[in-house]
């Protein structure tokens, strides 16, 4: 897995999946989903603002509520690299990992976020767990994640990794 | 080993599991519904298995969006009339009610069982006993095809509530109390029990309230002590005195943000909703008719009324509940989701408020996203639909007792 680079998008606590994909835009085409990507959020226009490789710095809770893998699917297509938050609802963070967009707890990031400007760029190091802020050089540690879902990242999403255990089974 | 880590254990054919171990889990069954389940088809697809690993076990719901609301939803609802022709799973796909209440009403949740759910609200079956997981739609075919799910055993807590409720304190007032008192983030990756004389007591629908809105504080997983065997060891007993319960309701726009009553009568609301599967029951249903019968509902007020399922559309109008509803002004709408997750069915404008029954009032959760909602009991919403504005138990009707 190769390092994300991009800018930061920061946002507070408690970023529902409501605010990332409203529930009218479920029944949308997959290929539609980014235009609505965090619409409902205090960046309405994340849409059109996000380029490839960015990433979302946020507090507690980010994407708690509902199942709804639409949510991760427009943050991931709309071209964020990484989310990186204090906690994350649980069936996101799952939803995220297994479409293969990480998603990664971090301590510091209150010192992330005041010791940076808007539109700075930083450097995720999923490998070292670490993150830079490419202006300042000062770097924070990640939470080291759990060896299922480096598994599951490596393979490049659960469907992989679920396909591979049927191969070894012989049933596929 | 505590009651939650004996049915992972069994399902996992190991004698002992320790919180934190990360284990393979059988499922006895997976359901979803009309917006999650196409995306589970499409990466089932993508898998290659011939079969889904238990045709019987794999159930689908068209809920959220029925009739469909678009075309786009039309086509979800045939992608899954689709997978089910082709692959033998069962399918509801005639409005015949709330996946979970569908789940209930054909005696799917059996005690001890685990169930994956491609919905948050999955955790509704922990009012039976069962050990529900919510899911996304890839991890709903990744157990499509294996049967099993990977998972780490959660600590878990317990909450115990004792003690007699007040005239007008229901099971929704018991739930809303305790996310505001632990918060949205309370219980993130983490089992949690709620027992004691006054769960207990319960009847299964209102339990059934209880545990669908344990998602709401992060849970993993909810469950209800079915009373019949030792809890077990948990991390830490928090104890609530039932006596100490008001009437409350959740405040724009958290599940979390809960305040009694008391401090916010007479905010003026334009929508009522009472339905969805926190609280489109028939006794919910008999709640408000109580209070709407023989009453209006204020002319400044859309209500709609939203049977859980089909069943109990039947019932209410047997008893003429239909006839109360339609009668006071209310909209009775078929059985489903409704406005509930923002589609259709009644969607809010910028300016509106409403109190609904449902389980999220997040920004934009029924339409726009500056729109205000309070969620709350089926006798709050019923009272404050009649005055037009938020109101205790008690103001359209005495209360009973
Ligand atoms: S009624 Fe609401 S919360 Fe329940 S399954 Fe439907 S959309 Fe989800």
């Amino acid at each position: 897995m190769g390092n994300i680079k991009g800018k930061a998008f920061l946002l507070n606590e408690n970023v529902d999946t409501d605010q990332i994909l409203p529930g009218y835009a479920m029944s949308y085409p997959v290929e539609e989903l980014k235009k609505v990507a965090l619409c409902g959020s205090i960046i309405p226009d994340f849409a059109n603002l996000v380029k490839s490789g960015d990433i979302i710095i946020a507090d507690d809770n980010f994407g708690c509520g509902s199942s709804r893998e639409q949510a991760p699917v427009a943050l991931k297509s709309a071209g964020v690299g990484a989310v990186i938050a204090k906690s994350f609802g649980r069936i996101f963070r799952k939803n995220a990992i297994n479409i293969g967009l990480p998603v990664v707890v971090c301590e510091y990031i209150d010192k992330i976020k005041s010791e940076s400007k808007e539109d700075d760029e930083f450097d995720v190091d999923l490998v070292n767990s670490t993150i830079t802020n490419l202006r300042t050089q000062n770097k924070y540690v990640l939470n080291s994640l759990s060896e299922t879902t480096l598994e599951t990242l490596q393979a490049g999403g659960l469907i992989n990794k679920v396909r591979n255990k049927l191969v070894e089974r012989g049933a596929l | 080993m505590n009651i939650i880590e004996k049915i992972i254990a069994k399902k996992s054919n190991k004698e002992v599991v320790k919180v934190g171990e990360e284990l393979s889990v059988k499922v006895d069954l997976v359901i979803a519904h009309d917006v999650t389940g196409p995306i589970a088809v499409e990466q089932f697809n993508k898998i290659g298995v011939k079969e889904v690993y238990d045709k019987e076990k794999v159930v689908f719901v068209l809920d959220h969006n029925i009739p469909c609301s678009s075309v786009d939803s039309r086509i979800q609802h045939r992608a899954i009339h689709e997978f089910c022709n082709e692959y033998g799973s069962k399918i509801y796909g005639r409005a015949e009610g709330v996946i979970h209440q569908i789940v209930h009403e054909e005696n799917l949740y059996k005690k001890g069982d685990i169930i994956v759910g491609a919905d948050s609200h999955t955790c509704t079956a922990g009012a039976y006993g069962v050990v529900a997981i919510p899911v996304g739609s890839t991890e709903m075919a990744a157990v499509m095809a294996l049967g099993e799910i990977d998972l780490e055993v959660p600590e878990t807590y317990l909450i115990n509530i004792d003690g007699e409720l007040s005239p007008g304190v229901y099971a929704k007032d018991i739930i809303l109390y305790v996310i505001g008192k632990f918060g949205t983030n309370g219980f993130i990756d983490k089992a949690v029990i709620f027992s004691g004389s006054t769960i207990l007591g319960l009847k299964n629908d209102e339990k059934m309230t209880i545990a669908n809105m344990m998602i709401e504080m992060g849970a993993m997983i909810g469950y209800i002590d079915q009373g019949e065997e030792e809890i077990g060891q948990v991390k830490e007993t928090y104890c609530i005195n039932a006596s100490d319960l008001v009437p409350v309701a959740a405040c724009p726009s958290s599940p979390g943000n809960v305040k009694p009553i008391s401090e916010i009568k007479g905010q003026k609301i334009n929508q009522a909703v009472i339905g969805s599967c926190t609280n489109g029951r028939y006794s919910d249903m008999k709640v408000a008719a109580e209070v709407l019968k023989g009453k209006k509902v204020d002319k400044g007020v859309n209500m709609i009324i939203v049977p859980a399922s089909k069943k109990i559309l039947d019932r209410m109008e047997e008893e003429g509940l239909t006839k109360i509803f339609r009668e006071s002004g209310a909209i009775v709408t078929n059985p489903g989701c409704g406005p509930c997750f923002g589609a259709h069915q009644g969607l809010l404008a910028k300016e509106d408020v409403a109190i609904s029954t449902t389980n999220r009032n997040f920004p934009g959760r029924m339409g726009h996203k500056e729109a205000k909602i309070y969620l709350a009991s089926p006798r709050t919403v019923a009272e404050s639909a009649v005055m037009g504005y938020i109101t205790s138990p008690g103001t359209v009707i005495p209360l009973e007792g």
